[in-house]
């Protein structure tokens, strides 16, 4: 599914701050949306926050930074944090390659699985993003 | 409030541009990468549109006299063809009201090239002091747009391109109505502020797009804002409004664009008196161990002390880490000093280094 020039993979689902969450075995693996990495193109540093760390949904669980700008990258789900890609932390421009695929960021033990309900499907995913776009 | 383009937005607008408001322009922040960007004009060739820096003429019998008085540097040194600065336009506490170059047009006739961000100010400034003057002052910023080649290629690219022998100008020396891809200019300097070897050409607005595509037809870069600050963070210049201001004088700056070997001009009093009586802080750089970047406002410590604070701060692809501008507290201040920054709450490992961050 595209949105414009931007990728909206249809088997994870996404928040609001352009994060995306796949499910997997009461888990979730989160990165950044193709959207999101464009927009912030040449992502230069990625700090997540440590392994064990329990986090909020909303919260941030990640610090990047573009040449531009220094962002977060926010928690779809509370939970436990359970792993981190320690690849991209070494080379943050897998986030700008391959968002969906190598360019994952960290995995969380959902803690509360009503809160994967509140995540936006694909299309209102790209909904959101129309919406943004005007 | 309407924002401002320049004659070159359709030409960003269809290259794909990231578009954004600089100093009320709409202007190019990058076309598909900073860092690639950045690189070509360090390895090959990049062009920037830079038509929103001021543009302002002074002109008439007493032009020199009038500047004489307003610019930091002397100019009855000025001579026609050469670029005089960067200098500046002080006030009378000595800070900054513009960091500018001079272009001495002819014995009547001065171009002021300025930042984007003080075009009305500028003007302002300057006709505060005509009265009983014969000068006239004509905001040449619309009418006369300004592209930058940079890059070790740039002589190459125009010798391919022009007629005018514009590969043979030295360093901060300008050719007026030098001809180039088939347009008369209104000048070419070889000049920029990317610390690369480079030209300024400035054409008529309506033959901008013209001199622009075929600048990237024969190998040039499109480079956005971006890049341009984060090429100009590597070489250590200042940007005005994040490392200089009104409240700052060129000393803390140790931005040298005075002189005190002239009649006394707008500011030199106060400056004088700090000169001697020494600074309390100083612009140094900032060099992270890692890639981390440094922002605006962020604090530095030695120890528990918080002892200066970023102005501006970037990524630098050919260093591979993060460098900032900062001002230090002038007892710390000290080269190659181990410091740290508070990023996001963390404490950074950093070192105070001299300007240029990249030597060449």
């Amino acid at each position: 599914m595209k949105y414009k020039e931007y990728e909206v993979n249809e088997n994870v689902l996404y928040t609001k701050t352009h994060e995306w969450a796949k499910i997997e075995n009461g888990k979730a693996r989160v990165g950044l949306t193709d959207y999101a990495v464009k927009k912030l193109k040449d992502i230069v540093y990625i700090e997540p926050v440590d392994i064990g760390q329990h986090v909020k949904k909303g919260e941030p669980v990640a610090a990047i930074d573009s040449i531009k700008a220094s962002e977060n990258v926010y928690a779809p789900v509370s939970g436990k944090v359970v792993e981190i890609n320690s690849k991209v932390v070494e080379d943050p421009t897998l986030i700008n390659k391959d968002p969906y695929g190598e360019g994952w960021i960290l995995v969380i033990e959902i803690e509360k699985p009503e809160e994967v309900d509140e995540l936006l499907k694909p299309e209102d995913y790209v909904k959101l993003l129309e919406e943004e776009e005007h | 409030m309407v924002q401002l383009k320049t004659p070159l937005y359709e030409e960003h607008v269809k290259l794909g541009a990231t578009i954004s408001n600089f100093a009320g322009w709409s202007m190019p922040i990058v076309y598909e990468s900073t860092i690639k960007e950045h690189l070509s004009v360090r390895k090959s060739a990049g062009v920037f549109d830079v038509s929103h820096m001021a543009r302002i003429l002074v002109k008439g019998p007493d032009s020199a006299n009038l500047l004489q008085k307003l610019v930091a540097k002397n100019i009855e040194k000025a001579k026609e063809g050469r670029m005089l600065g960067p200098t500046a336009f002080l006030n009378e506490k000595g800070g900054f009201i513009d960091d500018i170059m001079v272009y001495k047009l002819s014995e009547k006739e001065f171009l002021i090239v300025g930042n984007a961000v003080n075009r009305e100010k500028d003007v302002n400034w300057i006709k505060r002091f005509v009265e009983g003057l014969e000068v006239e002052i004509v905001d040449l910023t619309f009418e006369i747009a300004m592209i930058a080649l940079q890059g070790p290629d740039s002589s190459k690219i125009m010798k391919k391109l022009s007629s005018s022998n514009i590969e043979d100008l030295d360093f901060l020396h300008f050719k007026k109505d030098a001809e180039v891809a088939g347009v008369k200019s209104f000048l070419v300097s070889r000049s920029g502020w990317t610390g690369e070897d480079g030209y300024e050409i400035m054409v008529p607005s309506n033959y901008a797009s013209k001199v622009w595509s075929a600048l990237i037809e024969a190998g040039a870069t499109p480079c956005g804002l971006a890049a341009r600050d984060s090429l100009r963070i590597e070489m250590g210049y200042c940007l005005y409004g994040e490392d200089i201001d009104e409240n700052i004088t060129p000393l803390e700056a140790r931005y040298w664009v005075f002189t005190f070997n002239k009649p006394p001009y707008i500011g030199y009093k106060a400056l004088l008196k700090k000169y001697e009586e020494g600074v309390d802080k100083i612009r140094v750089g900032i060099k992270l161990k890692e890639r981390t970047v440094p922002r605006r406002g962020h604090k530095v410590y030695m120890g528990e002390t918080c002892v200066g604070e970023i102005t501006s701060g970037t990524f630098s692809p050919i260093l591979n880490c993060g460098i900032g501008i900062a001002y230090i507290d002038s007892k710390h201040a000290l080269i190659g000093a181990p410091v740290v920054v508070d990023i996001r709450g963390k404490k950074r490992k950093a070192k105070i280094v001299d300007f240029p961050f990249i030597t060449k």
